[in-house]
């Protein structure tokens, strides 16, 4: 097995990690939601303009919680695609090979057809793993805009905390943690990416 | 790779092994290939490594759209890990192998090329005219074992009875018994778990008639030295590692 070959399977195997914390943060933003509407609610008046905004932060979350699992259904597709390239390349080199020890035997031209079939079979294996990569990495593009969405309600969020009197520190404190679980998510995600891109254009 | 045809008649019998490029640290297996009018069976191909050596041999025998046949003797990787590059090259052959193995086996990859179960109380294979008949050796060594009988050229391959390990440049034939039987004592011992299957096997096989008894390792071996193989298995206490 080839140094690239290790790369990709290592790249391949660690989204399903990476997305994993990413639900696992994705589904405290969640929790946050339930608890800030709470809060909001008791707060009343004091936290009006904060009220909606927890509608968006749990319609993010359950949004998020949904495309990481689209996303880790794909990845374990990539992942099979992954050991599939790996078999067909194997196969092309050591027909390759065969064929080339093959020499002067007398049947030695009956390997053209494997030979041509194994290289195409490998291509589009190849092709196919390209474009999947492609797709996984626009996925995860929309799993980072929904964390900077994050971010920017954790922001309002914090706007809408300063007005609500002794609730103040309790809603902040949603914030903090909405804010917190957004930056998780990009770095999380941001890294899948980093290892994949450079099999988009390979 | 060293080819040599143990057999010629309505068709062949080739031996292939002693394969000089073999990695030091992998075990060194023979392959044997039955080649009728428009068939080819490949008789435990091998594993992955040999994969390229063996095809470019065979090709000296057959095209490759004539190699029909794979037969596994049991699971073992020296026996058939190359069962997934084969599966590449061919797009109409059959694999017979032992049933108790297919789950297991198709880990190798084997989506080309069709799995034949074989039942524990054997079968037979047909290539154009020629019948060979597929005889139980469970659990000599593996509990799901078979071996290969052609009526018409009296040979019986056993897998692994009969094994030894030689130096590359060994002769293919056993020719001074009583030196080779130490060669062979303790894989025996050590790699048959039963002296029950042992004496079962030995009976079936009593009854064939062998001019060469063809081993997956080491040599073949031929007239009286069959008779001489038998006898020496049968006096043989195997299973002695509990």
């Amino acid at each position: 097995m080839t140094n690239q070959t290790k790369s990709q399977f290592v790249a391949v195997a660690s989204i399903t990690s990476e997305l994993s914390a990413v639900m696992v943060v994705a589904k405290e933003i969640s929790l946050a939601a339930a608890n800030a509407k709470a809060i909001a609610f008791r707060a009343g008046d004091k936290a009006k303009g904060f009220q909606p905004i927890t509608d968006f932060i749990n319609e993010l979350a359950k949004e998020t919680i949904e495309l990481v699992t689209d996303i880790n259904i794909h990845a374990l597709v990539l992942y099979r695609l992954t050991v599939n390239e790996f078999q067909k390349t194997t196969a092309y080199n050591k027909l390759e090979l065969a064929a080339k020890m093959a020499g002067d035997a007398v049947y030695a031209n009956t390997m053209q057809e494997p030979l041509d079939n194994a290289r195409l079979s490998m291509q589009d294996c190849q092709r196919q793993f390209k474009r999947d990569v492609s797709q996984l990495l626009g996925q995860l593009e929309a799993v980072m805009h929904h964390a900077r969405a994050a971010r920017v309600i954790a922001a309002n969020s914090r706007i809408e905390a300063s007005q609500a009197g002794e609730y103040l520190q309790s809603l902040q404190a949603v914030a903090e943690s909405v804010d917190k679980a957004a930056h998780t998510i990009h770095d999380n995600v941001q890294r899948c990416r980093i290892a994949l891109s450079i099999y988009r254009n390979n | 790779m060293k080819m040599t045809k143990i057999y010629e008649g309505s068709h062949q019998w080739i031996m292939f092994g002693r394969d000089e490029g073999k990695p030091a640290n992998i075990i060194d297996t023979n392959q044997y290939v039955v080649r009728t009018a428009n068939r080819c069976l490949l008789l435990d191909p091998g594993g992955a490594e040999l994969f390229a050596p063996m095809m470019a041999a065979v090709l000296h025998h057959a095209p490759v759209d004539q190699i029909t046949d794979l037969f596994a003797s049991h699971q073992d990787p020296d026996v058939i890990s190359s069962l997934g590059l084969w599966d590449q090259a061919l797009t109409n052959a059959k694999l017979h192998a032992p049933a108790i193995w297919e789950g297991f086996l198709r880990h190798y990859s084997c989506e080309s090329i069709e799995y034949v179960p074989i039942p524990d109380n054997g079968g037979t294979i047909k290539l154009d005219s020629v019948e060979l008949q597929i005889i139980p050796a469970h659990y000599l060594h593996s509990p799901g074992n078979f071996h290969v009988y052609d009526p018409q050229a009296k040979i019986l391959m056993t897998g692994d009875i009969g094994a030894a390990f030689e130096a590359p440049d060994a002769p293919v034939f056993v020719d001074n018994f009583s030196a080779h039987v130490e060669k062979m004592r303790h894989w025996h011992q050590r790699m048959m778990p039963s002296n029950q299957a042992k004496r079962v096997w030995i009976e079936r096989v009593r009854n064939l008639d062998i001019d060469i008894l063809a081993p997956q390792h080491g040599r073949m071996f031929k007239g009286d030295d069959v008779k001489r193989f038998l006898d020496w298995f049968d006096a043989l206490q195997v299973g002695i590692a509990v």
